[in-house]
Formats: structure tokens, sequence, C-alpha cells
């Protein structure tokens, strides 16, 4: 998606979910590799899967639409009965596993149990048995006179989803991320101060590959904020901290990763040293490029492009709202400080998008350099509707449509987005209500 | 002056919000408290007028401690500000937030009586006790809070703002936590 011209971005809405319950509030959202399935995870506790209609020639415009496929609790609230804690269902990832087979499987985790789900299909039936009749019941032995072969007959789409695998009790702390190894074999779980290297078919066992608890819980001054293998390289992966540093493992060089193998920290602007300088440079999330040569963090006010040979500062930083800086005090008091954005690549890594405040979400074009503000909301929900660029205007002077700073919305806050594999779809979280855009003009990658 | 206000008024937000934490469902975030207690002790260094809270300021000049303090000075406890400036090291904020504990561990390291680590951050409860909390908390708030959260210990009042008093095992004899959330 190149941004010529902003009157060039043309998206429109495919598919809007609303709901309005607390426990629908999307918590995650993600497509798997061919972008055919999307889901969501939301607080409580459950996980819906959209798949994409394929395109038919009789509905040109309802091209690629996305459609319920299945609905399932994934956790449920657990209690912690030796500390006295509640363990909250809600959903902090979903990864998808690779296709391997005619099923799905996606791995979803909520503060401490990773679970890996099946997801498949029946659309035939057997009928025909000779010891039971077409409800089940047992037939009667002397009505039996003759033998027949049961015979599959197509019935209505049904689509099951159930537990594989349960990965309980490795983690202390609150699990982050998860994230699924190019081996297809393993993937690992990160909470705040450690990361553990699973098997996908061993649920009793993991190894602890990054610790960076302190002796004394006192001495503590980061914690792992998030994590990602490498998209190629199965040895590789990187962890995101709160201070703002990124540390690259390889795990041929030790078993036990705590001694990183690259350190990626920009040093602090003195300028702009404030109360909050560290609660604003403590990364959110971490996101290698589809080509493995990039990283794309996001901090609270920038989104930042590392180059994994370039140690010492990003290759790139976006400002996502610069506007925020002066207003970091009120935002602490109202806890949007520690609200924790996600970043996303497109499929060619030419541009990167992340969530804002006021139901915006902004995209950055690598290439040009040219940004873009969107909104989903109600008004831009029509089918069709083509997606308006917005401004945020800082004093100065105000156009039209603008949204002057003070009026900007800090509940409705776009904190998980994501984009199709291969194509200009995009997934946007607002709250509790999901958006789903295309590029209309573009509908390929460029 | 105006620092010294905001960074009260950050103090207090930032209390209220530990306080808060401790009944929230699904347990102690801890990636959020520990941003909370770091925010909590630039601010607090800034208040008290601390070298390091503001680059180059010099301590505050102290007013005469009250009658707690000086049988806590007698046991070997030194003031705040007067350590630091003993010690004669500025802290600046330009450098990296990596060398600060290094350099508060230096100065707290120096005061005799006092927990060696001043700038510890809240334990989770999920790994330690109560009381673990409850000290760490305490070394938090080292020696003018009287913002205690923790239920077996007596909360601290200052009796001025900015007044150095109170050693930890001090706390336990006095007021009851009901009575101090912020002191100021």
């Amino acid at each position: 998606m190149t941004f010529t011209s902003p009157q060039k971005i043309v998206l429109r809405v495919l598919y809007l979910k609303t709901n309005k319950n607390w426990s629908d509030i999307i918590s995650t959202v993600e497509f798997n590799h061919t972008g055919e399935l999307l889901a969501t995870g939301d607080k409580g506790g459950r996980v819906v899967i959209f798949q994409r209609e394929p395109e038919s020639k009789n509905e040109p415009y309802n091209q690629g639409e996305y459609n319920v496929y299945s609905t399932f609790q994934s956790h449920e609230p657990e209690f912690d009965y030796l500390k006295s804690l509640e363990i909250e269902e809600k959903i902090n990832k979903i990864k998808w596993l690779p296709q391997q087979n005619a099923a799905h499987s996606l791995l979803s985790t909520n503060d401490k149990t990773i679970k890996l789900w099946k997801v498949t299909e029946r659309d035939k039936r057997p009928e025909g048995y000779n010891l039971k009749d077409e409800e089940g019941k047992l037939k009667d032995l002397s009505t039996v006179t003759s033998l027949q072969v049961p015979v599959l007959k197509p019935m209505d789409l049904m689509v099951e989803v159930t537990p594989r695998r349960i990965f309980a009790n490795g983690h202390t702390y609150h699990v982050n991320s998860i994230s699924v190894n190019s081996d297809c074999e393993t993937y690992m779980s990160a909470d705040d101060l450690r990361i553990n290297l699973w098997h996908l078919a061993i649920t009793d066992r993991s190894f602890n590959i990054v610790d960076i608890k302190p002796a004394n819980m006192e001495d503590l001054t980061e914690v792992i904020t998030a994590s990602e293998f490498h998209p190629h390289h199965c040895n590789l992966f990187v962890y995101s901290s709160s201070k703002g540093s990124l540390r690259l493992c390889d795990m041929r060089a030790s078993a036990l990763c705590d001694k990183h193998s690259k350190l990626f920290e920009e040093p602090e602007d003195p300028s702009n040293r404030s109360f909050f300088s560290e609660i604003i440079s403590s990364v959110s999330d971490v996101k290698f490029s589809h080509s493995g040569r990039y990283m794309l963090t996001r901090d609270y006010l920038t989104v930042k492009v590392w180059d994994l040979n370039m140690e010492t500062k990003p290759i790139e930083t976006y400002q996502v709202h610069d506007y925020l800086r002066s207003k970091l005090c009120s935002l602490y008091e109202n806890d949007c400080i520690f609200d924790k954005f996600e970043c996303a690549w497109n499929g060619s890594d030419s541009v990167i998008m992340t969530g804002a405040y006021n139901n915006f979400f902004r995209m950055f074009d690598r290439n040009t350099k040219r940004d873009v503000t969107l909104e989903a909301s109600r008004e831009s929900s029509k089918p069709r509707a083509i997606l308006k660029p917005r401004r945020v205007c800082v004093g100065g002077k105000r156009r039209k449509d603008d949204i002057s700073v003070d009026s900007l919305d800090f509940t409705k806050k776009i904190l998980h987005t994501a984009w199709h594999p291969t194509e200009n779809i995009i997934a946007i979280a607002a709250t509790n209500n999901l958006y789903i855009f295309q590029d209309k003009v573009n509908s390929e990658m460029h | 002056m105006e620092f010294r206000l905001e960074a009260h008024r950050i103090v207090s937000i930032s209390l209220g919000k530990i306080y808060s934490a401790r009944g929230q469902r699904g347990g102690l975030k801890l990636h959020k408290n520990l941003l909370v207690s770091l925010v909590l002790r630039s601010a607090r260094r800034v208040y008290l007028g601390e070298p390091g809270g503001e680059c180059g300021l010099p301590p505050r000049p102290r007013d005469p401690p009250p009658p707690d303090c000086e049988r806590l000075r007698r046991g070997g406890y030194r003031p705040l500000g007067s350590e630091a400036a003993a010690r004669g090291r500025v802290e600046c904020p330009a450098e990296s937030p990596r060398k600060r504990s290094a350099v508060e561990r230096g100065q707290a390291a120096g005061s005799p009586g006092k927990k060696p680590r001043r700038e510890a951050e809240p334990s989770p409860p999920q790994e330690d006790m109560e009381t673990g909390n409850v000290a760490s908390l305490i070394s938090i708030f080292g020696s003018s809070f009287s913002g205690l959260l923790g239920k077996e210990r007596g909360a601290a009042e200052a009796s001025e703002p900015g007044q150095v008093c109170c050693e930890q095992p001090v706390l336990r004899s006095l007021n009851p936590w009901s009575t101090a959330i912020v002191a100021f």
C-alpha cells in the first residue's frame, strides 16, 4: 500500500462486530498464516474465529468478507487458593500454528495457562448403521434382516473446536506473549520475568530459557514486556523490556539465554526527561518484519524500526501522538500512560500500523515517509464507506474536521490491530467492536 | 517550588495507585507497579530536593527535626539530605536510567541503620510474604513518608513534609495504618 496522497487510501468496512458487555472487550486479534482466518480473544475468555468468504462472481462487492466461523470458551476464571488470587480469564494472546493438515490449530493464553486448540470441520456424517437407528437408539435386533454399509452423506457444516493440550503451571508471573517457532515444534511463552520454551506435544514440562528475576526482588528494575521468535531462524528470538531495550538471544549459544547476543537500545534524550520518561520508554510490543531483517517496537509515544545489524539506535522513528508529551501527568493520573499498544507490519514490510486514542489508528509508509490517521467509528462503519483521513490539531491553524487534543476521548483506545499476511486487509479492535477494513483500490500488496 | 508541588501531587497519585493495586482482580501487576514505584522514587527525590531529583539543585536546608528523629539520630541514623550532600554526589538526569540504580545503591549503602536497598520495588505477593511487601514499600518510602499500605505495621506520620524521621523498626509502634495514606 503506497501513500502517494491521502486520497489514495480507500478503506471500506467488511465486518463490524458490536458488543456491549465489559467481558466482550477484545483483548487480542490475530490473522492466521494465509489470512483466511481471523481470531479474536476477549476479556471474558472467549475466542471468536472469523473466516473469509471465498470471492464470488455473483456478488463482486461482497468479495472476501469475514463471517463468524466458530466461537468457543477458551479460558475460565480460576482461583489460586494458595495465594488467594483470582486468575483472570482474559485472553492475552492468540497465535496460529502453521497449518499442516485439514485442521487449523491455535494457541491461546491467559495470565497463567496456555492452551492448544484444534479447529476441524465436519460436513459429512455416516448414515445407515446396522445396530442403531437415525436417532442413535439401538435397534431391535429381530427387525434387522440384512446388513448394510454405512454411507457418508453431506450435512450442514459444523465447526468443532477441541482443546488438545493444556500447558499449565509454567508461570509464576503474568504471561504477556507467546510465539510459535519456525520449526513448528516448539513455542515460547514469556511472563514478566521469565521465558519458557515448550514442545507443542509435551505439557508436563518446559525449559526456562530466560530468567531475569533478581535474587532479591527489591533489586528489580526491569521486566520483560514482549517476546517473539525470529520468523526464519529457529534459534533466534527477541524480548523487549520495560526500560526500552531489546535483547536478541541465540539458543545455540547456551541453554539459558540470560546473556543476550545483541542488545538494542537508544540513549535517552536528556531534553525530554520527565518523571514519566521511564514509563513512556517501556516497549509494549515487538514484532519481527516478515523478511526477518527488521524489528518493530512500540512505546507510548513512538514506533521504531530497528535493523538487526545495528544495535545503537533504531533506523526509523515515527511519532504516533507526540502531542501527548505535554500531558503525561494527566495520562499518568488516569492510567492511560500504562496502555499497551501493539504494532503491525504489512505483508511487504513497507507500511507499519499502530493504534492510538479516540479510536484513531495510524499508518506509516516507510518508503514515502507519509503517514495517515484514520478512525474506526460508527460513521465509517457503513458498508463500502470510505475512510477519511483525520487530523489532530495542536493549536495554530485549525481546519474543519480537525480534532483538538483536548477533545480526544482517551477511553476509546485502539490497542490491538492486525494486518493480513499478504493483502491490504486490516483488523482493528476498538474496545468491544471489531472493524475489518480492506483497501478497495489495491487489494493486492504492492 | 513548582517542581515540588508537582512532585507532591505525583507522589500522592502514585501511592493511591499502589494502594488500589492490592485489590485488583488478577493479582498484582508487576510491570505497572514497577513503573509506578519508579515514578514515585523520582518524584520523591524531587520533593525532598535531593541531588539527582533535579540536576544541579542543592539539597534543601533542613528545619530542626522533631524529637522522634533526635532519637533516631542518636542511633546512628543520618538525615537524607545531609548524607547525600556529604557525599557530594550529584546525579544528573542526563545519566542513563541504567546507571541510576547503581548510584542510588552507593548512596544508600553509606547510610547506617537504613535498609541497603532504598530504591526497592514492591515485591509481587505471588512470591514474597506479606511482610516482605511491606518492607519493600517502607524502603521505597524511606524516611519521609507515612503512606504505608501494610496491615501488620503501623503507618508513620511525617511530622513535617520532608522531615527526616522514622527508621523502619520505629514504624511498628507508630500510628495505625488506617490514619495515614498520604501525610502531606
